[in-house]
């Protein structure tokens, strides 16, 4: 049926187009053409007002405004020339005030020759003795009080005291506080025609000895290059301690393959050994401690066995072999505790059937593991009822050797310089050498940034970035004029914050660079959508115009 | 003369530079499958068999981060479960029973992936889940999925672009993140995924060039499918035959020239150009400076005595907390004068120290509870009221 009526109703329909090309259809009326114009004017209206500014203000990426300029130059160096003026005081009770003004200034004359690095400098003062007897008591206590004073930190006292039985001059340095006492023979008081006398020579040399590993270090940081003779050294230590971290997590683990000892003094063995030590670290940084114990902790099958020496009557681990010591695969170390990297000190308690072990080569029981922590064997007495077999229980008196190691290795770890033999000279010299480290490495997070963000377009940079830029910025100009003034407990704290602020920024959650499409791909996005709605507007458009150009044309011509 | 000299000091220089760049103080690995289901068995297993190379050469599971986006273990597809083999005479066990999978699921995606490599996680992100590496850090990445012409395939619902890959690796050299990387990829047409990177110290190594597949080894007839791919299964060959023990001299150069491409049926790729000294220089490199673990163990001597040594420092320590034992009982004691004092006046039987005080659980915001509480039932009370309004009016209407 249909099939005919279709038949039927073609030819009728094509004598229909046939006599409407023949014919000119009916003139549009002015209102018809007035309405279509304003149709398509609405819709480009919509368009260009509407439309345009909602894709403009949607697919635009907010990037606030970061201070480029500045943050390079911090990162190429421009803005802060770190300095490191060391203030030291010099007390000299047996002496008149004009020969101990005149040593004094000989003694800086004679430093100031001595030194070829700038940056690093050595300021003497005079103390008056009272303020020099309060010194050698609790150091650190005092120059955070002095700190807050808005005065420069007293990097070192030294005493200048007279005795009787000498030839020449010696020195003493006070293990225990930033304290130096330099004896002299009484006949060696210089006279104040003499323009090097012997006394402030040998001080300035002293001087010279106890910073010479500082400075040395400090010039390898500023530097970033190897030079001079015992760069070699200086780089290993800083390659073996860890990266700066505002808190570092301890675990203390006590492996052993047997079942005993399964229990151990260690939280008073923590409190007695390291916690003086933790103490003193205070103003670098924050720790926290964990502990466990693990039995039946075998080796890894890949590691190399402990051979039994007779010579030593001991169980040898060879020193290469060392590196395969921890089952790193099957141990549970690191436990991810807290935000801060893990230091681990392995206390390896070996079986009764290889006990003692030691290395081979030096005898020695422990060895630092760079970046990782530090291990050391511990051989306790075997008690002998039945068969061989270790203590039950370690007491905090047979830990002390071990803890006394992992301190050690702490220290180690952390940076610590080998000189001078007075731990709180060495631990000055750390917030010296840390402070240097952070400041550039903050100038250099700044630098990373900048460049960053010149080099992605596409990645947002949210409020809070500018924010903690410039947090960045204002504590490095802090840090850069304590080091100035010599306040460097102050610096590092500033340091310490510009470097929090500066990896914050860094790491901004929000500024993931994903967001990469290439052309070919906003085509692919874009056409489908705009493709079916775009040609029916321009072709319109078009027309419209052709239409108004033609009825001007025509209006001039008329 | 003066020219000899100047020679001599620039060829110590550059010795020095070289002996310095040598140097690596950690190693990580990236071991990465980007595809789901049954059928995409292989890509798991080549990953598991990764995974156990590396860390079978000394690298802890604290430094892999391992992303798996399906379970092929506990599929139920699976006709031996709880194991993954990538052979067919299923002779090692790759799940074992110590793996430690840090990304799995749906948790592996593009994002998740570029965050981890820029770092650029949550605060509370474990440890365990980030890239901690560092300036002195060798990193190996691998991936293996479904890719294509500069992208590569994360399970059907995404991709990472070739340029995204470059960009995070640059944003990895901006912030040192590491030392070298080793970027190896088995995909189709993986050649080029690394054409776009920009960033120094990379070798990368691809399975197929542009337009051609890469294809899966063989399958296993018990299992169902296909176990591991061809690329994959050689370098694996190479690493588990000829790199037996964590202090192996073998290059990267012998890793790349154990490529057959009769074997292996596609082109394999090498770049070099981003490595400083170039192909001669990046072939040196051992296969173990990234497949294994750096270990510059420092065993301290007990009886030497230069400064700095362990007997100084002992002595040190020592002397530190005797110190700090003398004040602490200084402290105790002047407490219990100043304490003691004024016990006599008010006559109190006795003063302790204060108990030592445990860290109890801290409340994570500080805002007050009972104001939300407030605002709360105030909210669900005007509801209810606007409920009951409404339906009351309604009621009066009809």
């Amino acid at each position: 049926m249909t099939t005919i009526n279709g038949d039927q109703a073609s030819p009728k329909a094509s004598a229909a187009t046939k006599s409407s090309t023949a014919r000119v259809p009916p003139p549009e009326t002015s209102e018809a053409v007035q309405t279509r114009f304003r149709v398509i004017a609405a819709f480009w209206a919509v368009i260009v007002l509407l439309g345009f500014p909602i894709w403009w203000k949607t697919t635009s990426i907010y990037r606030a405004h970061l201070p480029i300029q500045e943050m390079v130059d911090w990162d190429e160096g421009k803005i802060c020339r770190p300095v490191f003026p060391l203030e030291i005081h010099v007390a000299a009770p047996a002496m008149q005030i004009s020969e101990s003004q005149h040593l004094l200034r000989t003694t800086q004359h004679s430093l100031d020759d001595f030194n070829e690095f700038a940056a690093h400098h050595l300021r003497l003062k005079l103390a008056n003795d009272t303020s020099a007897s309060n010194a050698n008591g609790d150091q650190t206590a005092e120059t955070e009080h002095e700190a807050a004073e808005e005065r420069a930190d007293i990097a070192l006292t030294v005493r200048v005291l007279p005795q009787d039985d000498l030839t020449a001059p010696r020195s003493e340095i006070h293990a225990d506080a930033t304290q130096l006492d330099v004896f002299y023979p009484p006949n060696q008081v210089p006279l104040p025609s003499s323009s090097n006398p012997p006394l402030s020579a040998f001080i300035a040399q002293e001087l010279q000895g106890l910073y010479s590993e500082e400075k040395a270090t400090i010039a390898h940081i500023l530097s970033g290059e190897t030079a001079g003779s015992d760069s070699e050294s200086i780089s290993r230590r800083l390659r073996r301690s860890m990266k700066y971290a505002d808190t570092y997590h301890l675990s203390f683990s006590l492996f052993t393959p047997g079942p005993v000892p399964s229990s151990w003094d260690i939280e008073a063995a923590v409190k007695e050994y390291l916690t003086p030590l933790l103490d003193a670290f205070a103003p670098i940084s924050n720790f926290t401690v964990d502990t466990q114990v693990q039995l039946y902790a075998t080796f890894s099958p890949m590691a190399p066995p402990p051979v039994y020496d007779e010579a030593e009557t001991a169980w040898t681990l060879k020193k290469e072999d060392l590196s395969a010591f921890i089952n790193a695969a099957e141990w549970p170390l690191n436990p991810s505790i807290g935000s801060g990297p893990t230091l681990n000190f392995v206390l390896y308690v070996p079986a009764p059937s290889q006990s003692p072990m030691l290395v081979k080569e030096n005898r020695a029981s422990s060895w630092i593991v760079p970046q990782w922590g530090g291990v050391s064997l511990l051989n306790p007495p075997l008690s002998e009822e039945l068969s061989p077999s270790n203590p039950k229980h370690l007491t905090q008196e047979s830990l002390r050797p071990a803890f006394m190691t992992f301190s050690h290795q702490l220290l180690t770890l952390l940076g610590t310089p080998a000189t001078p033999s007075s731990l709180p000279l060495r631990l000055q010299t750390l917030i010296r050498v840390r402070a240097a480290t952070l400041l550039l490495s903050a100038s250099s997070t700044m630098g990373s940034l900048a460049r960053l963000t010149e080099s992605l377009p596409s990645i947002p940079i949210p409020a809070t970035v500018a924010s903690s830029v410039s947090t960045t910025l204002t504590h490095l100009g802090t840090t850069c004029s304590s080091l100035r003034d010599g306040r460097f407990a102050a610096a590092l704290a500033s340091a310490r914050v510009a470097e929090t602020e500066a990896e914050r920024s860094f790491f901004e959650k929000s500024m993931v660079g994903q967001v990469y499409f290439p052309d070919e791909h906003k085509v692919a996005v874009y056409l489908p959508l705009l493709g079916p709605i775009g040609v029916p507007l321009i072709v319109g458009l078009l027309k419209e115009v052709k239409r108004l150009i033609a009825g001007r044309k025509a209006r001039a011509g008329a | 003369m003066t020219l000899l000299f100047r020679f001599l000091q620039l060829l110590s220089l550059l010795l020095l530079a070289s002996a310095v760049t040598a140097e690596h103080t950690s190693n990580w690995a990236v071991l990465v499958s980007t595809s789901r289901f049954w059928f995409n068995y292989r890509h798991l297993a080549n990953v598991l068999s990764l995974y156990r190379t590396v860390k079978r050469l000394g690298i802890p599971d604290s430094q892999i981060i391992l992303m798996l986006p399906d379970d092929m273990a506990c599929n139920p597809r699976n006709a031996f479960p709880g194991t993954v083999y990538s052979n067919a005479d299923r002779a090692v066990d790759l799940y074992g029973d110590n793996i430690e999978v840090d990304y799995r699921g749906y948790e592996v995606t593009v994002e998740n992936f570029i965050r981890l490599l820029t770092d650029r996680l949550d605060e509370d992100v474990p440890r365990s889940k980030r890239l901690g590496s560092d300036a002195g850090s060798n990193v190996l990445v691998y991936m293996t999925g479904h890719g294509g012409d500069q992208f590569l395939k994360f399970q059907d619902a995404e991709e990472i672009g070739a340029w995204d890959l470059a960009d995070a690796f640059n944003q990895m050299w901006e912030k040192k993140r590491y030392h070298e990387l080793l970027f190896m990829i088995d995909t189709c047409q993986a050649n080029t995924m690394y054409t776009h990177f920009y960033s120094p110290n990379i070798v990368a190594t691809g399975s197929s060039e542009l337009d051609q597949s890469s294809y899966s080894h063989h399958a296993d007839n018990d299992v169902g499918v296909a176990v591991i791919d061809r690329w994959t299964y050689y370098v694996l060959e190479f690493l588990e035959t000829q790199v037996t023990s964590a202090n192996s001299k073998l290059t990267l150069g012998d890793l790349f020239d154990s490529y057959d491409e009769s074997k292996i049926h596609s082109q394999p790729g090498v770049r070099w150009d981003l490595f400083p000294g170039g192909e001669p220089e990046g072939r040196l490199r051992t296969v173990v400076d990234f497949f294994g673990n750096v270990q510059n163990v420092e065993v301290e001597n007990a009886n030497a005595t230069d400064p700095g040594s362990l007997k100084e420092d002992l002595a040190e320590i020592a002397r530190l907390v005797e110190k700090w034992q003398r004040r602490d009982e200084e402290y105790s004691a002047i407490f219990n004068i100043s304490a003691s004092q004024p016990s006599k006046k008010s006559q109190s039987s006795s003063v302790h120290l204060a108990p030592k005080k445990t860290v109890g659980p801290t409340r994570m915001t500080d805002e007050s509870s009972w104001a939300k509480r407030l605002v709360g039932i105030s909210v669900v009370g005007a509801c209810t009221a606007i409920w009951v309004a409404g339906s009351y009016l309604g009621r009066s209407v009809a």
